[in-house]
C-alpha cells in the first residue's frame, strides 16, 4: 500500500512538472496532499473504475491548466518587457536592427537552400527519376548524348527502369503570333511529362499517338512563355502556329516548373521535329543528339539499376564494336543531384556565413544587455527580495530577449520578403529551381527558430548572471558588486573575442573569394573581347535544308555585315567562347600513317566550325602555318587548324602542319594547315581544350554565332547588323545579342555574386564587431575613471593612458584574431572548390584580412582611448 | 458600511467553477480537498473539479483578492501541506453580486414561463 502511494505520488509529481515552476512552488505540496486524499477516497468507494476516472480527470485538468498558467506568466512578462523596451528606446532600436539584419540574412539564404537543396522535386515521380550519361573516360568523354538506337536498346532491355524518355532542345521559328519569334523548343518523348509525374495546368499532355510518324503536329507551352507571350490567356489552347513549314496545334499548358532540362518556351513530340524524325537520326547509331532520363521501377534501387545498365552497355559494345569505345559504360545519378550540381558548396558556404553574422549580432546584443545589467541590478534585487525566484527572473529576462528577437525577426522577414524578387534573379544564376524560392511555412519556421536561438544567445548571458549576485548585492553592497562586475567584464570580453574571431572567419572567406574573382578576371582567355558584338542565329531547318542554301546564307551575311560602317571584321563560329551552354563536340579521329591497335582508344579532339575571318575578328594569334582562306571553299580539299594545346597533346613532339587525319575512319582525310593560340572555350577556370577548327564553308552549320569586331561600342551597332540579317531573310531573327565582354562577365557571374554576398556579410560583421569593441572599451573606461584619475594624478601622461586603453582593447582583438585565423584555416578547406588559383590557406589573404581587422579595431579603440586621455584627474578622484 | 462593489469586468469574467468555489467558502474556511468535496456534494456530483482546475482557480482568486489564506491551523496534527482559505470581504461582495445577478435571471426566466417548477433546495 505504501509502495502504491509512493508510486502514485511520484507519478502525480511528474505530472505537476507540466505546470510553471512558480506555480509548483506555491501549490505543489498542497496539490499532492489533496490528490492523495482524492485517490484514497476513490479507491475506497469506487475501486479500480473510480481510480481510472480520477486519473483521467486529473490529467485532463493539468493539461488544461498548464498552458493557461504558462501563457498568463508569459503575458505578464511580455507586458513588462514591452514597458522596459519603451523606456530604453535607444537600446531596443539598436538591438532590433542588429538582430533584424542577422535574421533577415539567414532567412533569405535559407529560403534559397530550402528551395534548391531540401524541397522535394516538383515532379510527382521526381525521386525515382535518374539522369543517364554515356561515358568512355579513356576517350575523354563523360556525358555523350544518346542516339535513338541507343535509347531504344536500353528501353527494350532494361529490367530495373520502367520508362526511359528523351529530350533535346532546338531553336525554331514560330509563325502565327504578332511577329516571327525564335523559340527554344524542347523535343521530348510523348510520355516525357507523364513519366516525370507532371499534370498539365490546362489542356492535356502529349499522348503516344502524338509521337507516331505523320501524326498531326502538336505543341505544349511552358508556363513562363504562356505568361510572357500570351498574358496567361487560356484561349491560346487549340490555336495553330506554323513551325518548320508544318501547322502545330497547342494542346496543353504546363504548370510552373524548374527550367529543366533546358530553358524551353515550347515543347513538341519527337515526330514533329524535322531533325529528330529524319531517317539518318532514327537509324544512325552514331547520330547522338538526345539526353535520356530513366525512371526506376517501384522497389528497384540505384545499385540494381547500375548493375542492370552495365550488363546492357557491355552487350552493346560486344554487338557493335565500331560504335562504342572499349571502356564504354553508362553513368546514372538521381535527378535531384542535377538540380544542385555546382550549387551545394556555394549555398552551404553562404548559409554558414549568414549564420556567423547572426551569431555576431547576438553577441553584440548580449554585450548591450550586459551593459544594461549594471543599471538594472537594483530593480532585479528588489524583485528578488519581494519573492521572485531565480527561475522567474531568468524567465523574465529571457522573455525580454525573445520579444526583441521576435520584433527583430519580423524586421528581418520584411527585408527578406522585399528582396525576394532580387533573390530569385540572383539564384537563377545558380539553379533552375529559382522560381520555387518563397517564404513558405518551412522558411518562416526557420526564421522563428533563428529568433529563438538569437534570444537565447543574446539573453541568457545576462540572465544567467542576474540572480546569483542580486541578493548578495542587496546585503553586501560594494564588494559583491565588484565581484559581479568582474564576472560581467570577463563575459563581455569573451563575447568581444568571439565576435572578432567570427568576423575574421568571414573576412577570410570573402578575401579568398575576392582573390578568386581577381584571378578569374586576369585570366588570358586567348582572345580579345573588347569591342566585339555577338549574336546567335538559328536557321530554319526546312528552309535551309541543304548545305548550299546554308552556305549561301552565311556567305551573304558575312559579306553584308563586313561592309557595314563601323565594322572592322566579322566571323562566324559554332559557339562563342565562354558561352553558358557549351556543347560537347568531342570527336575521335585517326592520324594518317599511325593506325590504332585493337583495343587502343582513338585520339579525341574538340571540333569547332569557324569562318575564314574568325581568328582575325577575335585576334586569336596565328602561331604556325596559315589560317583559313577563301580557297577553303565547299568541295575544296578539307583543311583544319589546330589550337596550340591540340598540337602539343595530339601531335606531341612533331610539327602537325601538313599532317592529315580522318574523322570517319579513313573515308576522307583532312590536312592541317595551321596552328593558332589556345582559347578558354569552356570557362575562364577551365583548361584550354584541344581545339580542331574546320572551315564553315566546308561544313555549313544550321546554327552559328556571329562575332563582329567594331570600331566603337559594339552594342550600338547591333540594330544595324540585325537589319542586315533581315535584308537577307526577313523571317530570320537573331538571338542573345550582347557584347563579348558581357559574355565574359556573365561566365563569372556566379563567383562574382558569391564574392559580393560574402563581402557584404564580412563588412556587416566587421562593423558590428567594431561597434562591440568600441562599446566594451567605452564601458571599461567609464568604470576605470577613478583608476585613470589616480594614474594621472601620479604623473601618467595622456599618451600613456591612451596606450593602456589601446593595449587592453587590442589584447582582445589579438586573442580573437588568433582564434579566427585558426578557425579560418580549418574551415576554408570546405570552400576550396569555389577558389581559383588561390589556396584555402593563402598567407597573403590571411595577412591582408588580419590587417583590415586590426585597422578597424584600432579605430574602434581610438574613441574610448581619447576619452580616457581627456579624463580630469580632479573629477575622477571624486568618483567612487 | 460594506465597501463599494467593483465592476465585475475589472477582475475579468467569473466562471461557474470560480463561483462554486466562492460559494463553498461562503459557508466556512476550507482547505483544498474540502472545497472539492463541498462543490461535489452541493451539486449532487454534477461538478467535480480536478486538482489542476481547482488550484488554477485558487491562484486566480488569491491574485484578485477574493480569497485569502488563513494563518491558523485547526489541529496541531493536521497535515502540514494543507492550506486553509477564507472568503475576503471583497470576495463576499463579488459572490453576493453574482448570486443577485443569477437570481434576476431566474426571475426573468420564470416571468417568461421557462421555469416550470422549482426544485426543492439542497440542505
Amino acid at each position: 500500500m505504501a509502495e502504491t502511494t509512493f508510486k502514485t505520488t511520484g507519478f502525480y509529481r511528474m505530472l505537476l512538472k507540466l505546470l510553471p515552476a512558480d506555480f509548483r512552488g506555491d501549490f505543489g505540496a498542497e496539490m499532492e496532499q489533496t490528490f492523495e486524499e482524492q485517490h484514497a477516497e476513490a479507491s475506497r468507494r469506487e475501486g479500480f473504475g473510480g481510480l481510472v476516472r480520477l486519473w483521467w480527470a486529473t490529467i485532463v485538468g493539468i493539461f488544461a491548466t498548464a498552458p493557461r498558467e504558462h501563457w498568463g506568466m508569459f503575458r505578464q512578462d511580455a507586458i513588462f518587457a514591452l514597458r522596459t523596451m519603451r523606456k530604453n528606446l535607444g537600446f531596443s532600436v539598436a538591438a532590433v536592427i542588429t538582430l533584424g539584419l542577422g535574421i533577415g540574412a539567414n532567412t533569405a539564404i535559407f529560403s534559397v537552400v530550402h528551395a534548391v537543396l531540401l524541397k522535394p522535386l516538383p515532379y510527382a515521380n521526381g525521386e525515382r527519376m535518374l539522369v543517364m550519361a554515356q561515358q568512355a573516360p579513356q576517350e575523354g568523354f563523360f556525358n555523350q548524348p544518346f542516339s535513338v538506337k541507343d535509347l531504344n536498346d536500353y528501353r527494350a532491355q532494361s529490367r530495373t527502369l520502367d520508362a526511359l524518355v528523351e529530350y533535346h532542345s532546338m531553336a525554331f521559328v514560330l509563325l502565327g503570333g504578332r511577329e516571327p519569334q525564335r523559340v527554344q523548343t524542347g523535343v521530348v518523348s510523348a510520355n516525357f511529362f507523364e513519366v516525370m509525374g507532371v499534370k498539365p495546368l490546362h489542356g492535356r499532355l502529349f499522348v503516344e499517338a502524338d509521337d507516331n510518324p505523320g501524326a498531326p503536329a502538336v505543341l505544349m507551352l511552358s508556363y513562363a512563355y504562356w505568361q510572357k507571350a500570351f498574358g496567361g490567356d487560356v484561349t491560346v489552347l487549340n490555336r495553330k502556329f506554323t513551325m518548320n513549314d508544318r501547322v502545330h496545334t497547342v494542346v496543353g499548358i504546363l504548370p510552373p516548373l524548374p527550367r529543366f532540362p533546358g530553358e524551353d518556351a515550347v515543347y513538341m513530340p519527337t515526330s514533329a521535329c524535322p531533325f529528330r524524325s529524319s531517317k539518318q537520326t532514327i537509324e544512325g547509331r552514331g547520330n547522338r543528339m538526345v539526353s535520356v532520363y530513366g525512371r526506376l521501377r517501384p522497389g528497384a534501387t540505384m545499385q540494381q539499376a547500375e548493375a542492370d545498365l552495365a550488363v546492357i552497355s557491355k552487350r552493346l559494345y560486344k554487338d557493335y564494336p565500331d560504335d562504342y569505345a572499349p571502356d564504354y559504360s553508362l553513368a546514372i545519378k538521381p535527378l535531384r543531384e542535377e538540380f544542385s550540381r555546382g550549387v551545394r558548396t556555394t549555398m552551404l558556404v553562404l548559409l554558414a556565413a549568414a549564420g556567423f553574422v547572426l551569431l555576431i549580432a547576438c553577441a553584440n546584443v548580449a554585450n548591450l544587455n550586459l551593459s544594461r545589467a549594471v543599471r538594472r541590478e537594483r530593480e532585479l534585487a528588489v524583485r528578488s527580495a519581494l519573492g521572485a525566484s531565480r527561475l522567474r527572473i531568468f524567465r523574465q529576462l529571457l522573455t525580454e530577449s525573445f520579444l526583441l528577437a521576435l520584433i527583430g525577426g519580423s524586421v528581418g522577414l520584411l527585408l527578406a520578403w522585399n528582396g525576394l524578387g532580387l533573390l530569385k534573379s540572383i539564384a537563377a544564376l545558380f539553379t533552375p529551381r529559382a522560381a520555387e524560392i518563397s517564404l513558405d511555412g518551412t522558411v518562416l519556421l526557420a526564421a522563428l527558430g533563428a529568433a529563438v536561438l538569437a534570444s537565447m544567445v543574446s539573453g541568457s548571458a545576462p540572465a544567467l548572471g542576474a540572480h546569483g549576485h542580486i541578493a548578495q548585492s542587496l546585503k553586501e553592497g560594494g564588494s559583491a558588486q565588484a565581484t559581479a562586475g568582474g564576472n560581467r567584464r570577463r563575459l563581455r570580453s569573451t563575447l568581444v573575442v568571439a565576435q572578432v574571431a567570427l568576423s575574421l572567419l568571414l573576412l577570410t572567406g570573402a578575401g579568398l573569394m575576392l582573390r578568386t574573382l581577381m584571378n578569374l578576371q586576369r585570366v588570358d582567355a586567348g582572345f580579345r573581347s573588347d569591342n566585339v558584338l555577338t549574336m546567335n542565329i538559328y536557321l530554319n531547318f526546312t528552309k535551309y535544308s541543304d548545305r548550299e542554301k546554308r552556305g549561301a546564307f552565311w556567305n551573304a551575311l558575312l559579306e553584308h555585315v563586313g561592309k557595314q560602317p563601323g565594322v572592322r571584321s566579322a566571323g562566324l563560329t559554332m559557339l562563342v567562347p565562354l558561352a553558358s551552354d557549351p556543347m560537347d563536340m568531342t570527336g575521335n579521329f585517326i592520324k594518317e600513317g599511325q593506325p590504332i591497335e585493337k583495343g587502343q582508344p582513338q585520339p579525341v579532339g574538340d571540333f569547332r566550325v569557324v569562318s575564314e575571318d574568325y581568328f582575325k575578328t577575335l585576334e586569336i594569334p596565328l602561331l604556325r602555318g596559315r589560317a583559313f582562306s577563301a580557297a577553303d571553299r565547299d568541295k575544296a580539299p578539307a583543311v583544319a587548324v589546330l589550337s596550340k594545346a591540340a598540337a602539343e597533346h595530339l601531335w606531341a613532339g612533331e610539327d602537325p602542319v601538313g599532317k592529315r587525319f580522318s574523322a570517319d575512319n579513313g573515308r576522307t582525310w583532312t590536312t592541317i594547315v595551321g596552328v593558332v593560340g589556345d582559347v578558354k572555350q569552356l570557362g575562364l577556370d577551365r583548361e584550354a581544350t584541344d581545339e580542331m577548327y574546320v572551315p564553315l564553308q566546308q561544313t555549313p552549320l544550321l546554327q552559328a554565332s556571329l562575332v563582329v569586331k567594331t570600331a566603337g561600342d559594339p552594342v550600338a551597332l547591333a540594330g544595324a547588323v540585325i537589319r542586315q540579317i533581315y535584308d537577307i531573310d526577313p523571317n530570320q531573327p537573331a538571338a542573345q545579342v550582347r557584347s563579348l565582354e558581357q559574355v565574359r562577365a556573365d561566365s563569372i557571374a556566379a563567383p562574382r555574386l558569391t564574392t559580393t554576398l560574402l563581402g557584404i556579410f564580412a563588412l556587416v560583421a566587421l562593423g558590428i564587431a567594431a561597434a562591440g569593441i568600441s562599446g566594451v572599451m567605452i564601458l571599461s573606461v567609464s568604470q576605470r575613471t577613478h583608476e585613470i584619475g589616480v594614474r594621472m594624478a601620479m604623473g601618467a601622461r595622456p599618451g600613456e593612458i591612451v596606450g593602456m586603453v589601446m593595449r587592453q582593447g587590442m589584447t582582445l582583438v589579438l586573442l580573437g584574431s588568433a582564434m579566427g585565423l585558426a578557425g579560418a584555416f580549418a574551415l576554408t578547406r570546405s570552400m576550396q572548390k569555389l577558389l581559383f588559383h588561390v589556396g584555402a590557406s593563402d598567407p597573403a589573404t590571411y595577412l591582408s584580412v588580419a590587417g583590415v581587422l586590426a585597422a578597424a579595431a584600432v579605430m574602434a579603440c581610438a574613441i574610448p582611448a581619447r576619452r580616457a586621455a581627456q579624463v580630469d584627474p580632479l573629477v575622477a578622484l571624486r568618483t567612487e | 458600511m460594506t465597501p463599494p462593489i467593483r465592476n465585475d469586468q475589472s477582475q475579468g469574467p467569473l466562471t461557474t467553477a470560480m463561483f462554486h468555489v466562492l460559494l463553498a467558502l461562503a459557508g466556512e474556511d476550507l482547505h483544498g480537498y474540502a472545497i472539492l468535496k463541498e462543490v461535489e456534494v452541493r451539486t449532487g456530483g454534477e461538478v467535480k473539479l480536478s486538482t489542476g482546475t481547482l488550484y488554477g482557480i485558487i491562484k486566480r482568486l488569491l491574485d484578485d483578492g477574493l480569497i485569502a489564506e488563513r494563518r491558523g491551523r485547526p489541529a496541531a496534527n493536521d497535515d502540514e501541506r494543507r492550506r486553509y482559505y477564507r472568503l475576503t470581504t471583497k470576495g463576499h461582495a463579488v459572490a453576493e453580486a453574482e448570486a443577485e445577478r443569477l437570481q434576476k435571471m431566474v426571475e426573468l426566466a420564470r416571468s417568461r414561463r421557462l421555469l416550470k417548477r422549482l426544485r426543492p433546495a439542497q440542505s
